[in-house]
């Protein structure tokens, strides 16, 4: 059994408060294992252990006060005497590891770090990452100026990185700083006019960047559509225009164009129709059952404007302000996007001219609409100025012949251009 | 890997070099028996025996002087001062020989020795024995100087250190000596001289320090980080030469300097930071320079040593007056 007294902790302090424990009666400690923390006058320091064995003991619980010199921890030591020299030695090391006093005249021991003052001590284990950095080129241009210059443009509310630099090793200087504010300044010494601010728009709040999502609902279903086309259909794409530039005043373009395919239709009924590509049978529609693919948040969904050969002018707008309105509200019933006979996309209102757009089976056409534009045309010999609808027709090749599309396409245009 | 505090890897730095060189020795002040008053020797004399690791009179000059004579004959001497009070009379020593033996004598002779020494406060030491007079020894032409700031920096650049074919002198920040432990392993890699180390990488302001400061800098670049301001912390760790290149590149990219040591502010290694980077790099500057450094005056008796010695707020005041600039 030895027993471990308190050690002077320096500058001739009679007393430590025990902190906490870290270790309990019974455990087995190693020489210079933390045996607890005690706060002096002075600072809170860890105290070592002299010895390695097992704890019997420990005089007093946190909070308590304890004299310098009076008992700490008693230890069984293992293997008795042939330990003790040793351990007597490190119990004075420890002591003076944290007393390395020298004016008390105690004679310092081998471990007490230094003969003057005291060294601060911890077993504290620091992690840290020191780069040595690779000598690069500099990184593309930073701003290069005076700092008397930069102050200029602070006080004259000027963005330093829009103007361009004409001094030397291309700083920017104090007569560019002014030239800036002037709209340009100087002519020949300012080879360009400052540069607008560069604005990019922020990223958006409504878009999880950067993570696998599962398709959901109309976009699963795009999915399944857009592949059994490519896979089956025999897709061929014809462009071309209508000139609507003789429309009387108040036509409706999206009323003018179902017209239109309607048109179409009757000239050329084989794009109206459905294809087998297994059986190698077509059905012709006498109906035209024309679905509206409509662009929203959740995806692409395709109501259907039923038998619109039947109707006039004001029953398809009705029609479609109330698809519209359906698609807004998702209340579309499955059964109003069931089995149509042709498509039409509507794609201009956004952007975009001409496009290939995609047949989906049974069907075998699909029709694409532009945004309407002015386009230069000649005009017998001269040159007007025509406001014009592009169109792209997509067919099955598989069982439409170019010639029928193209025949197709030319009703279209026709009933397009009619004034009313 | 061992964890070892700065001192233990300073021990551990020589102890591998004389283990591989039998040109490598240790002489000075109580280095032998007594293991050197910080103990950067303990255990050296007897591993190595009594004629690689010499107790020397107190005598600096003498000690200085017969390091150099050794180094100049084909021996790789490692002198200790034991305090930095008692390293000027060692200083004749070096700047009259051990600094220009190489250009006297056209490259017939050079000195590779290692003069090591504690250095700065912090310790309550005597004044004498803490002030930071690396500055000193950068003025002196043909001599490295060199602070580490950690055990792994402080083995690595002794193990440089001892391998220059030139004299270095390695000043041992006293107050870092037991500080904390890293994990240091002892497979003889040195760290290059004349190189910064970057510990904190960041885009507003550059801090460059060594020694002792680089903790106080560090937590100051912590404490703004957290205010979103981040800091590239730079240690110099080699005095003289330095690394000017780590230093203007770092400057050019945030436009903010600011340079923290404990050493006396005029004519202290952080005037010629300075005045470099405004002759190479004042285009970038986006404010004036800063500094943080100890006091024009000896430094104090202990009692007041912390008010001489720049704190973390002292740092922070000083970042802060440079980036509101």
């Amino acid at each position: 059994m030895k027993t471990f007294n308190l050690p002077d902790l320096g500058e001739g302090l009679q007393e430590a408060e025990i902190v906490s424990w870290h270790v309990k009666e019974g455990d087995t400690v190693k020489v210079d294992q933390p045996l607890l923390s005690v706060e002096t006058a002075k600072a809170v320091v860890d105290v070592p252990s002299p010895y390695a064995g097992k704890i019997a003991k420990l005089h007093g619980k946190n909070g308590d006060i304890i004299p310098t010199h009076s008992a700490l921890v008693d230890f069984d030591i293992d293997g008795g005497g042939a330990a003790a020299p040793a351990a007597a030695k490190k119990e004075e090391a420890a002591a003076q590891k944290a007393a390395p006093d020298a004016k008390k005249g105690t004679p310092i021991a081998e471990d007490s770090g230094t003969v003057v003052g005291n060294v601060p001590t911890s077993n504290a284990v620091v992690a840290e990452t020191a780069i040595i950095r690779k000598k690069q080129k500099q990184e593309p241009q930073r701003v290069k100026a005076l700092p008397s210059v930069r102050i200029l443009a602070k006080q004259m509310g000027v963005d330093l990185s829009g103007i361009p630099p004409t001094g030397k090793n291309d700083t920017v200087t104090a007569e560019d700083v002014r030239n800036a504010t002037q709209g340009g300044g100087r002519g020949a010494s300012t080879p360009s006019a400052p540069q607008a601010r560069w604005d990019v728009p922020a990223k958006r709040a409504d878009v999880k960047y950067g993570v696998a999502e599962p398709l959901r609902g109309p976009r699963r279903a795009m999915h399944a559509s857009m592949t059994k086309s490519r896979s089956e259909v025999a897709e061929c794409t014809l462009f071309d225009d209508a000139d609507i530039h003789n429309w009387m005043p108040g036509q409706d373009i999206t009323v003018r164009i179902v017209r239109a395919i309607v048109a179409g239709c009757r000239a050329e009924p084989e794009l109206n129709a459905w294809y087998d590509g297994e059986k190698l049978e077509r059905t012709i529609h006498e109906r035209v059952d024309l679905a509206m693919a409509v662009d929203t948040p959740d995806g692409l969904i395709v109501p259907i404007l039923r038998k619109v050969e039947t109707k006039n002018a004001q029953q398809i707008r009705d029609d479609l302000n109330r698809i519209k309105e359906a698609t807004r509200n998702r209340s579309v019933a499955p059964a109003d996007m069931k089995d149509p006979t042709i498509t039409l996309s509507n794609f201009g209102m956004m952007a975009g001219r001409y496009a290939t757009p995609v047949v989906v089976p049974p069907q075998v056409a699909i029709l694409g609409t532009g945004g309407l534009r002015y386009d230069v045309v000649p005009v017998m010999g001269g040159i007007e100025v025509h406001k014009r609808v592009p169109l792209s027709i997509t067919f099955d090749h598989r069982c439409i012949t170019g010639g029928t599309a193209c025949r197709w396409l030319a009703a279209v245009i026709k009933d397009l251009e009619k004034a009313q | 890997m061992a964890k070892v505090t700065m001192v233990e890897a300073i021990t551990m730095a020589m102890a591998h070099e004389m283990e591989k060189d039998p040109s490598v020795v240790v002489l000075g002040e109580d280095v032998g028996l007594n293991g050197g008053v910080f103990r950067a020797t303990q255990g050296l004399q007897q591993r190595f025996g009594k004629d690689r690791v010499m107790d020397t009179p107190l005598a600096e000059a003498l000690i200085a002087g017969i390091s150099i004579g050794m180094a100049t004959q084909g021996m790789k001497p490692i002198a200790e001062i034991q305090f930095s009070g008692f390293i000027y009379p060692a200083v004749d020593q070096m700047i009259n020989h051990a600094g220009r033996l190489r250009t006297r004598t056209r490259g017939r002779l050079h000195v590779p020795m290692v003069l090591r020494a504690p250095s700065g406060g912090g310790i309550h030491a005597p004044e004498h024995h803490s002030e930071s007079n690396e500055a000193m020894f950068a003025h002196m032409p043909g001599i490295r100087t060199v602070m580490p700031s950690s055990p792994s920096r402080a083995y690595g650049l002794l193990l440089a250190a001892i391998r220059d074919p030139d004299p270095v002198v390695f000043l041992e920040p006293t107050r870092l000596y037991r500080l904390n432990k890293a994990e240091v392993e002892d497979d003889g890699k040195a760290l290059p001289l004349d190189t910064c180390f970057v510990l904190r990488e960041g885009e507003d302001v550059t801090l460059v320090s060594w020694g002792a400061m680089v903790h106080e800098t560090l937590q100051a670049a912590a404490k703004l980080g957290e205010e979103g301001i981040s800091c590239d912390v730079i240690d110099l760790a080699t005095v003289a030469p330095i690394d000017f290149d780590t230093i203007l590149e770092s400057v050019e990219k945030t436009g903010r300097l600011v340079i923290v040591h404990e050493a006396p502010r005029n004519c202290g290694v952080g005037a010629e930071i300075a005045a470099t980077v405004a002759e190479k790099a004042i285009y970038s500057l986006k404010a004036p320079i800063g500094r943080v450094t100890g006091y024009d005056i000896p430094m104090p008796l202990f009692k007041l040593e912390h008010d001489y010695m720049p704190s973390v707020d002292r740092v922070l005041k000083g970042i802060r007056k440079v980036l509101e600039a």
